[in-house]
């Protein structure tokens, strides 16, 4: 018992540690402003500098909420509907990193050019 | 319709498994009476989710950005820790349960804190709840239009079914003897806690807190783990069609773990080695 009450504690000490480590401020990152209308993206190419963090302001003008979704960057963030929320995205690899909208992953498509 | 049904089906299968797990567990130790924390944990996890669903639409600033992020791995590495504790506990029962029947309730009652299953059960539905709240209110919200009430069914049935495969194989684990119960459980509970592990090392990587890499490889277009199939997968062993290198360390340092905490120290009673309950797996 003692040791898993302790091994709880330490992920949980870890796992702070982590989440707050991030949480300082970054300093002032490129913001690119992306639109959910209609249950599409706008603009659905975005590029950026490769091996740079930005911030992304996801703006959902649409009347439900909306995730935005890229399985390969490991990010499901949930905008709800006629919010904005600034996503923090990290240094990408030069390429092209898809997303999608979840909640409408047949119209909602987008993409990330780093480059 | 077919759409929204996986997508339900994805997000809800995870909790049915661990509430099978946890409800089966308490009817082989034979403390059905306990079966309310379970309900409870689940229902509460329900609440708390519909909670946060609204709660979201009602945050803005920084608490929008971050918070539910947070709370999300948060409870993910919680879930991770809750499920090893009781992989733990049912393995130490396990190696008690040669005695009598009798015997081996009243231990688990006398020793187990049932009331522990009730918070097992709440993280396993709240991990995903909130997100299927929100996913289920946004096309409930679009219904009236000439599609929506097809999603909305797609969406209920896709809980529907993942409630129904989490009861069957469970409910089947009822036929096992106790001991093959034990030891069978509690290898899928690693392998469903590692996959959880992962996930969270992975919610981690995408939240920057830990650096990204490439995939380490690519299975998508064998398996993707957007199919069905592959979200079964993915809920029961943690399948990724392309994980990062991070995530596949963190599964196997996982397990490798959880092997020496759970079977590591042979008890010098009993003797027998617990290895065999690794290969039932």
């Amino acid at each position: 018992m003692k040791r898993c009450l302790s091994l709880l504690v330490s992920l949980a000490v870890a796992s702070t540690w982590l989440l707050g480590g991030g949480v300082l401020p970054a300093n002032a990152q490129t913001e690119i402003a992306l639109t959910i209308e209609n249950n599409r993206f706008q603009p659905e190419e975005i590029r950026v500098k490769a091996n740079t963090p930005f911030v992304l302001v996801i703006t959902n003008k649409d009347q439900g909420p909306e995730e935005f979704e890229s399985h390969d960057l490991r990010i499901e963030k949930v905008i709800p509907a006629g919010k904005t929320v600034r996503l923090k995205m990290p240094a990408l690899k030069p390429g092209t990193h898809s997303f999608v909208g979840e909640y409408h992953a047949q119209t909602a498509k987008g993409r990330i050019v780093a480059e | 319709m077919g759409a929204t049904f996986v997508i339900t089906l994805r997000e809800a299968f995870e909790a049915s498994l661990i509430l099978g797990i946890v409800y089966t567990y308490l009817e082989k130790i034979g403390a059905r009476d306990s079966y309310r924390y379970v309900t409870w944990g689940g229902v509460l996890g329900l609440l708390v989710s519909v909670g946060m669903g609204i709660g979201v639409g009602y945050l803005s600033g920084p608490l929008l950005d971050l918070g539910p992020d947070l709370v999300g791995a948060a409870v993910i590495f919680a879930a991770v820790g809750l499920l090893t504790w009781h992989a733990w506990w049912m393995q130490q029962h396990a190696r008690a349960i040669r005695g009598q029947v009798q015997h081996r309730i009243d231990q688990a009652r006398a020793t187990q804190r049932l009331w522990m299953v009730g918070l097992i059960a709440f993280t396993g539905v709240f991990r995903e709840g909130a997100e299927t709240v929100l996913f289920l209110w946004g096309i409930m919200a679009q219904a009236a239009s000439t599609n929506g009430w097809g999603s909305l069914l797609g969406g209920v049935t896709g809980v529907a079914t993942a409630a129904a495969v989490g009861w069957a194989i469970f409910h089947g684990g009822k036929h096992l003897s106790l001991s093959k119960f034990f030891s069978v459980t509690t290898v899928f509970i690693m392998l469903l806690a590692a996959g959880l592990f992962s996930t969270g090392i992975g919610r981690l990587q995408g939240l920057g807190f830990l650096p990204m890499g490439e995939p380490l490889w690519d299975t998508s277009s064998l398996l993707s783990d957007r199919t069905v199939l592959g979200s079964f997968l993915t809920g029961l062993v943690g399948y990724r069609a392309r994980p990062s290198a991070l995530e596949v360390i963190a599964y196997i340092a996982y397990l490798v773990t959880a092997a020496v905490l759970l079977w590591g120290r042979t008890p010098r009673r009993g003797g027998r080695q617990r290895q065999t309950a690794i290969s039932t797996g």
